[in-house]
């Protein structure tokens, strides 16, 4: 569904081959991403921050083309500003998001763009709009999108449950990023996440060394089959 | 090429298509004579745009006439409006611009601006530069080549060029590079023509070269 | 004439009836490039190597890739060599503008959004792949703009063939607050990574250190390819070259106004 199609990819473009994610909760917002960035192989950018503000209570996730993300979220900032002054008041979540889905559906012959938007306002409180590829919109409880996205749909399908607070919604985005990460390999880094309340907005950064960590396989090779005895001499270490 | 207060700019003659020679003598042949022929002949031309300003157009036939009628129409109105002479950075400048401005469809043109600007003090420094199809500067203060026959031309220019030669020296050494570099390119050839400009005159001489 | 502002396209459709009948379009020059920016502690530094390539052939052996956008602001450019040109100048231009229009001293971001709106704007067709640095009121300012139109804002930064040279560079030896000293040399040991393990990288290594007090443009701060001298010389003879005619030009060197006696016509 929200799948990034990679041939829709210029040659040569940045890519944000991406873990990107968005879950609501009683209280708030909780959006999180990978911090990789790839020009075809290489890491263009191994510290991206994805999480893109768009207004004081609303951030979005990008993912797909840096160019076109980018240049979607400098032009939803500016019509934010807009709305804001017209309305002497900061705009919805839904209407931020359906800005964002009005450039993706308008020029999707043009753009690459998977984008989530998550934030908090007045009317609402929490909520999680996902943009995917073609320029649709949706308003779900969680969100997940990016290349990385395919690979966790059943670990979020399975852990996901309503009512959770703020801490138990930031462990299942770091987990799920982290289990994301693993697998796909034009994700990786470090996992940022922003907490959006009606309070403020707070960052949270987990550095790639901290990332939680999961069933990683042991070395079959070095693990005897039965308990040799203790004059056997001792089996070669690999590594 | 630089020498020592000269400049000197040489090219060959041949305007053919392709491999087919249709003239030794650019110059001379009406343009609606050969134009009907076959749009994509390749030539070179070497044009005076001021007294110490030439200014070489190697490409296509077509291409070569419309930019430099362009460029004349341009520095006379760039005479009649500043009343002075235009600088040879100046022109460059306008040449690569021109050619930019067709980024997206360019003109197939690689030209080479040879001549003397003047100082501020009144004395007169060479200058040379060249560019490529889409106006990107080379400002060099040796040499420069354009055309078929370039890779060619870059290494025997490596070799022969000097720092400071007079003008009777720089028209041998321009000469026997073009003409070495020209006999090892199929597409080149059939005479060449060089000018020497220094402070006091411009020499042109037509060269002895192989007709085949 | 008249002429409207922007690209001019007339020539596309007849090009490409050309390509279509053997005519290829000639290679254009672009800069296989190293070029690096870095973060100091009182400001930021750019690095460029200085050959520009036609294909396989070096077009130029010193070329300059850190160009001018204002005072405090320079931009290295990698790829198209047109292009990095043109685009900074463009943007050089429209900074001093709007630097006149609103009298404040110009600011990095500002450059950073025309050029990407620019380079957005032509969807990657203007090859231009670039590092921007300066310092403005909010202090240095680091960014990599690529030629889709993407940024991004590090620390230290690398682009062009030799990027991944210069990186491995960085990667290793960056930390933060460095002094001028271990900055510059750090930006020269980069480039040079590139010049010698990049082929579409090569001769000197060009540096800017920009800090809140002035801007240092070091021009071939190091040339670590100089050509050894020719040991003879390979001048021809005079008259070694046979010629079939000749024609001089005298030019006009000075000119002497002489008055004419007699009295000056009354001009008031």
């Amino acid at each position: 569904m929200d799948h990034i199609d990679m041939d829709r990819l210029k040659t040569g473009e940045v890519n944000l081959g991406t873990s990107i994610m968005a879950v609501q909760f009683d209280g708030g917002v909780v959006v999180g991403a990978d911090s990789r960035t790839t020009t075809g192989s290489y890491i263009a950018n191994r510290v991206t921050d994805k999480l893109t503000h768009v207004h004081d209570r609303i951030y979005c996730c990008r993912s797909g083309s840096a160019a076109d993300t980018q240049a979607i979220a400098d032009a939803v900032y500016y019509h934010c500003q807009i709305l804001t002054q017209i309305h002497g008041a900061p705009p919805s979540v839904a209407a931020t998001a359906a800005s964002f889905a009005k450039l993706c559906y308008e020029n999707k012959d043009t753009l690459s763009a998977g984008i989530i938007v998550g934030g908090w306002d007045n009317e609402v409180g929490p909520s999680v709009y996902n943009i995917p590829l073609g320029g649709g919109l949706f308003r779900q409880p969680w969100a997940i999108g990016g290349s990385g996205s395919t690979y966790v749909y059943g670990y979020c399908d399975a852990t996901y449950q309503d009512g959770w607070g703020r801490d138990e919604t930031v462990e299942f985005v770091k987990n799920t990023l982290a289990l994301a990460m693993s697998r796909d390999g034009s994700s990786g880094g470090v996992i940022r996440m922003c907490v959006i309340t009606e309070e403020g907005v707070e960052r949270l950064f987990v550095p790639g060394n901290q990332l939680p960590k999961f069933w990683e396989g042991k070395e079959v090779l070095s693990t005897p089959l039965k308990k040799t005895s203790e004059n056997a001499p001792a089996p070669m270490l690999i590594e | 090429m630089v020498g020592k207060d000269c400049v000197a700019i040489a090219s060959d003659l041949r305007l053919g298509t392709q491999a087919l020679g249709i003239s030794s003598n650019f110059q001379r042949v009406p343009v609606s004579h050969f134009s009907r022929v076959c749009p994509s002949l390749t030539i070179c031309q070497v044009f005076p745009i001021t007294d110490r300003l030439y200014v070489g157009l190697p490409g296509l036939g077509t291409d070569v006439t419309t930019l430099y009628e362009r460029f004349r129409y341009r520095v006379n109105m760039y005479t009649i409006k500043e009343e002075r002479e235009i600088h040879p950075e100046t022109f460059t400048h306008m040449v690569s611009s021109t050619l930019y401005e067709h980024r997206f469809g360019p003109y197939f043109i690689e030209p080479v601006v040879a001549g003397l600007s003047k100082l501020p003090t009144g004395g007169l420094k060479p200058f040379i530069a060249a560019m490529d199809l889409i106006g990107c500067i080379n400002f060099a203060k040796d040499f420069v080549v354009a055309g078929t026959a370039s890779s060619k031309l870059y290494g025997v220019a490596e070799g022969l060029w000097e720092p400071d030669l007079e003008p009777e020296d720089l028209f041998e050494t321009i000469s026997q590079t073009l003409l070495n570099a020209v006999d090892r390119d199929a597409f080149s050839g059939w005479g060449a023509v060089v000018h020497v400009i220094t402070k006091d005159r411009v020499i042109s001489r037509t060269l002895k070269a192989r007709m085949d | 004439m008249y002429r409207s502002s922007g690209f001019d396209f007339s020539n596309s459709i007849r090009n490409h009836s050309l390509a279509e009948k053997g005519l290829p379009l000639p290679k254009v020059t672009s800069t296989g490039t190293t070029i690096v920016g870095c973060v100091f502690k009182d400001g930021i530094i750019l690095g460029a190597d200085t050959r520009a390539t036609e294909g396989p052939i070096v077009a130029d052996k010193n070329c300059e890739k850190i160009h001018y956008i204002s005072e405090s602001i320079r931009c290295c450019g990698a790829g198209t060599a047109a292009d990095t040109e043109f685009v900074t100048a463009t943007i050089s231009s429209n900074m001093d503008l709007h630097a006149l229009s609103t009298g404040r001293k110009p600011r990095v971001v500002t450059a950073m959004t025309l050029l990407k709106q620019h380079l957005f704007r032509y969807q990657g067709h203007v090859g231009a792949a670039l590092v921007l640095g300066g310092v403005d009121v909010t202090g240095p300012q680091l960014f990599t703009i690529h030629p889709h139109g993407s940024t991004d804002k590090l620390p230290y930064v690398t682009m062009g063939s030799g990027s991944l040279a210069a990186m491995a560079i960085f990667e290793s030896s960056w930390q933060p607050n460095m002094t001028r000293e271990q900055a510059l040399q750090l930006v020269t040991t980069a480039i040079s990574a590139g010049i010698f393990n990049d082929l579409g990288s090569g001769s000197n290594v060009d540096a800017c250190i920009i800090t809140a007090t002035g801007t240092e443009m070091l021009r071939n701060f190091v040339k670590p390819n100089e050509r050894v001298e020719k040991e003879r010389k390979y001048t021809f003879r005079r008259g070694a070259t046979a010629w079939k005619s000749e024609s001089i030009r005298k030019l006009i060197v000075n000119e002497q106004v002489t008055p004419v006696a007699g009295e000056a016509m009354d001009v008031s």
